[in-house]
This record gives C-alpha cells, structure tokens and sequence, in this order.
C-alpha cells in the first residue's frame, strides 16, 4: 500500500482537489520506516540479553505515544512507527474552514493495527481573512514542544523522528479550544506567534501507562488530562526563532481491573510542562535546540521533575542533510524513589531525492542512566532507514 | 551560417537565464516590493501596502518552471525546504501555501482581474494587463 502511496505522490502534486472549486481538498503524508537493534546490554545489571515487560531486549523504544518498540531478536522491523495519514479539509468560506485528520499506524496497540484513528478534527474560524485572530475548536494534538503538533509529519523534519528523550508522554492531543494571534513587527522582519490552548482528553486503556509501566497481570491502565490550559509565544524572523510554552493540567491515572474495578493511581495531581526552544536556519546550517521541565505538585504521591534537552547541528550539502543531535532527559533524584534517564546521541542524513519524498538514515547511540531494581529498556544501537513523504 | 549559429546561441542564452518577475494589478502602478516583503509573502505572511490595502500571493501550478525558479530564488530556500514549511504549516492547522492556478497566462488572468492578488510569471509574458512590482535580484 506504502508503495502505490509513493507513487502517487510523486506524479501529484501537493493536495488532491475533491470538489471542482478548490474548496475541499484532501492531502495526506506518510512514513515508512525500518529499523532493526543492532546491539545492546543492561549496564546497570550486566546484561546482554533480558526482558523488559513484554519486549526481549536489548531493545529500543522510538515511539512513546504509541509504544512503538524494536526488539534486537526480530531483526529489521517495519510496524512500530510507519504510518500514513490523510487531512481532509473543506473550505465554507475565507474566514470558516472544518479539518479532518485520519491516521493508520502499523503497530496502533490502542487498536486494531492498520484502523484508522482520528488524530484532529476541527473547526477554524477568522473574524475576517486578513484578521490577525484565528479561533479554533475540537480535537487537536498538544503543541507542547516545538515538533509536538506535527510529529508524525516527517517530511517536515530532518531526522528519522524527533528524539524520543523529549517527544512523548500518554496523552498528546485535546478536545477543547484555541486561539492564536500573529502579528508582525512593523518592516523589522521579525513576527510573532502566541497560541493558547483549553481542554481536556481521556484515555481509558492508554498503551503508555499499561505497556510500560503498568505491572499487574490482568489490568490495564487509563489517563485523563483535564483542565488543560497552555500557550506558546514564538517570535522569528525566518533564520532564528525562539519559543516559549507554558502548559498546566490535572493529571489522572487509574487502573482498570480485572475484575470490572477501578484503583486510583494519580489523583487530579497539579502539572506543569514547560519548555523553550531555539532554532537557526541560517544558509546551510541549521541549528536546534529545546530544553524543557514537567513538575508534578509536591503533595502528590507520585511527584516528579522531568528535565530533558535536545541540541542538533546539521548543514545542508545540496539535496542532503547530514545532523548530529544529543538528547537527554532525567528525573530529578530528589523528586522520585527511582531516577529515570537517558543520553541519546543521532546520527543522520536527510537526503531529498524525489518530489516531495525524503529518505532519512539515521544511527543511534543511547546510554540507559535510569536506576530501577530491575532491568529496564537499557542501552541499545539502532539503525533506522525512514522514506517519509507528502501528498 | 554564421548569423544562425548567433540566432541558436542568443535564443539558448536568452532561455537559460529565463527571467520571473513579480506581477500586480495595473493599480498597483509604481508599487515596488522588496525582496523580505516577497519572500514573506510566499511564506505565509501578507504584504501591506502604504495605502492600506494588502497583497495576497497566489502561486503556478507545481512543475511549471517559473515556481521553482522564482521561490527558490526569492526566499532562498530549497524547494524540499518550503515544501516542509508548507507542509508543516498545512497539517497543523496554521496554514495553507499560496492557491495555485496554473501557469503564466492563468496568473495574468487572476492578478488583472483582482487588484488583492500578486504572481509571478515570466519577463517575457509581462503585457499591459499587469504592472511589474518586484524583479529577483
């Protein structure tokens, strides 16, 4: 299917026209990424051959979201992370438009593999076309870090995925309402953008809390965000662009037993996310770069500080883009009984060699710095190969 | 023989270094755009003129030689780079690329009728439906 989706996008172009007025159209995009464990051991145990939950390791987890997990001993993995999506978007009017996103995932562990989910579906209005205010409502991904909000659009990146030490906690997406506000200042170059953010999203069976944290035989485990209100301010004038973002929620987590039951877990804890971002495209280099912190309230039982980082360099050589980026992330030591970490450092190539297709190879080295009475994901070496695309 | 070997040469010259030019209504006489006013324009923002009114970029269809000269060379970016931009833009709700409609004389057609829209074409197809607002440097 993968296959005929490439070939068509090569002879399209961007946007298939449904309605002869242009006023509803459909566009899609795609990944389709192998990768395969080339190596990897426990440190902290010594081991060079273990299980992690329900995965054999060494292995390596690049999707958190979804769970999309690759295991050394099933060699070259094509379904933890390809993906193809279609966004059908009709236009009412200038100021009045209604946007539907639809995703199949090969590996979707909260379905059916392959059945679609809707990732987005909203509404969009301007108070008139050249208004500065756009308003927004329905169901969005979280724009909490600087790739959050399209992190499955990979050809709208340079790596294979952004790093997985930043990207990924249960819940990314809301059911509620936004408004953004761009202006530009004056004849400087420089614009700004502010986006706030209201609502909610609840996952009963979350993949996250279940499959990797979730201990008990039997039970699965749900979160809840609710009562989600963030923004974002980013300024830029088109080589650099900085981006501040402040979220804050309610965060639940549960169990759901076997025997029909519920168990709290985490109950209506205070959290805060927030992040700052830094980016260049100046000629052919690029520079990126985020720093963030989640706080969960002092009160809770389950109370955390989250650290994580990302900085990548890369310089484009024609139609390639070579990148090397560090990643880290670590639970504060005084904030939780075991730390939680990670140094993560990529290797990539972004080679643009068709129409609207890119193909990115990208080699990881990560170093597991978590501290768990047990074995966890541990340190591995993957090779990822990504043919990722729009049309 | 002399003189149509100078023909051939002048006419693969002439269509080597084929020239885009930016294109407004005939109201816009004596407007003249810079090169951060274009290339913002073809990246999401709009331009606004001193009397007030603004300028809404409409863009040849993907394959016609004029898009790929003129983009790449106002915004300096590659085509894979505004592709992303757009696509980007387009997928998270922020945005959508310039409308699309087709070739020189489509853009001609759009931008005489519509004193709000501005294109690129071909130096060579410039006639008097339209004015010159901005030519890449």
């Amino acid at each position: 299917m993968l296959a005929l989706i490439v070939a068509v996008a090569s002879a399209h172009a961007f946007a298939i026209d449904l309605q002869e007025d242009g006023s509803f159209k459909l566009t899609g995009f795609y990944n389709l990424t192998a990768a395969k464990v080339m190596s990897g051991i426990d440190q902290q145990f010594g081991l060079s051959d273990w299980h992690y939950q329900q995965w054999h390791c060494p292995c390596s987890i690049q999707n958190w979201e979804y769970v999309g997990v690759y295991e050394k001993d099933k060699g070259w993995q094509t379904t933890p992370e390809s993906l193809v999506g279609v966004q059908l978007k009709k236009n009412f009017s200038d100021t009045f438009s209604a946007t539907a996103q639809l995703v199949s995932r090969g590996d979707n562990t909260s379905f059916r593999p392959y059945t679609p989910t809707v990732d987005w579906a909203y509404l969009s209005w301007k108070p008139d076309a050249d208004s500065p205010w756009t308003f927004q409502a329905g169901r969005k991904r979280i724009p909490l870090y600087y790739y959050s909000d399209y992190l499955y659009i990979g050809y709208a990146y340079p790596w294979a995925r952004p790093a997985p030490d930043v990207y990924g906690w249960a819940i990314y997406a809301y059911d509620g309402a936004n408004v953004t506000y761009e202006h530009e200042l004056g004849s400087s170059g420089w614009s700004v953008t502010a986006n706030a953010w209201y609502g909610n999203f609840k996952s009963k069976n979350n993949p996250y809390d279940t499959l990797i944290y979730d201990f008990t035989p039997g039970t699965t485990e749900g979160e809840s965000w609710k009562d989600i209100w963030g923004g974002y301010a980013a300024v830029t004038n088109g080589t650099y662009e900085l981006r501040l973002m402040s979220m804050q929620y309610r965060d639940n987590i549960w169990s759901n037993n076997a025997d029909g039951t519920q168990t709290t877990l985490t109950d209506h804890v205070f959290t805060r996310i927030t992040g700052l971002a830094g980016n260049i495209d100046y000629k052919n280099l690029l520079v990126r770069s985020e720093i963030d912190r989640f706080q969960q309230s002092a009160n809770s039982p389950a109370k955390f500080v989250y650290d994580y980082a990302l900085l990548g360099i890369g310089y484009k050589i024609g139609n390639f883009t070579p990148m090397y980026t560090f990643s880290r992330y670590r639970v504060e030591p005084s904030t939780a009984i075991f730390v939680e970490g990670r140094n993560t450092s990529m290797f990539s190539v972004r080679w643009d060699f068709m129409k609207n297709t890119a193909l990115k190879v990208q080699y990881d080295i990560s170093k597991d710095h978590s501290e768990y009475p047990y074995p966890f994901f541990g340190d591995s070496n993957i090779l990822s190969v990504s043919l990722q695309g729009i049309f | 023989m002399r003189m149509s070997l100078l023909v051939i040469c002048g006419c693969v010259l002439q269509c080597a270094f084929a020239e885009t030019v930016l294109v407004a209504n005939p109201k816009h006489a004596g407007t003249k755009l810079t090169t951060e006013q274009v290339a913002g324009a073809y990246l999401g923002k709009k331009v606004s003129l001193a009397d007030g009114s603004v300028l809404t970029p409409i863009n040849q269809t993907e394959g016609k030689p004029a898009r790929d000269e003129f983009l790449t060379k106002v915004t300096g970016k590659s085509d894979a780079q505004i592709k992303a931009y757009w696509a980007k833009l387009a997928f998270t709700g922020k945005g959508d690329a310039p409308r699309e409609v087709g070739g020189d004389a489509d853009v001609k057609k759009q931008v005489a009728g519509n004193p709000g829209l501005v294109g690129y074409i071909d130096k060579a197809a410039v006639d008097g439906s339209v004015v010159v607002v901005y030519m890449p440097e």
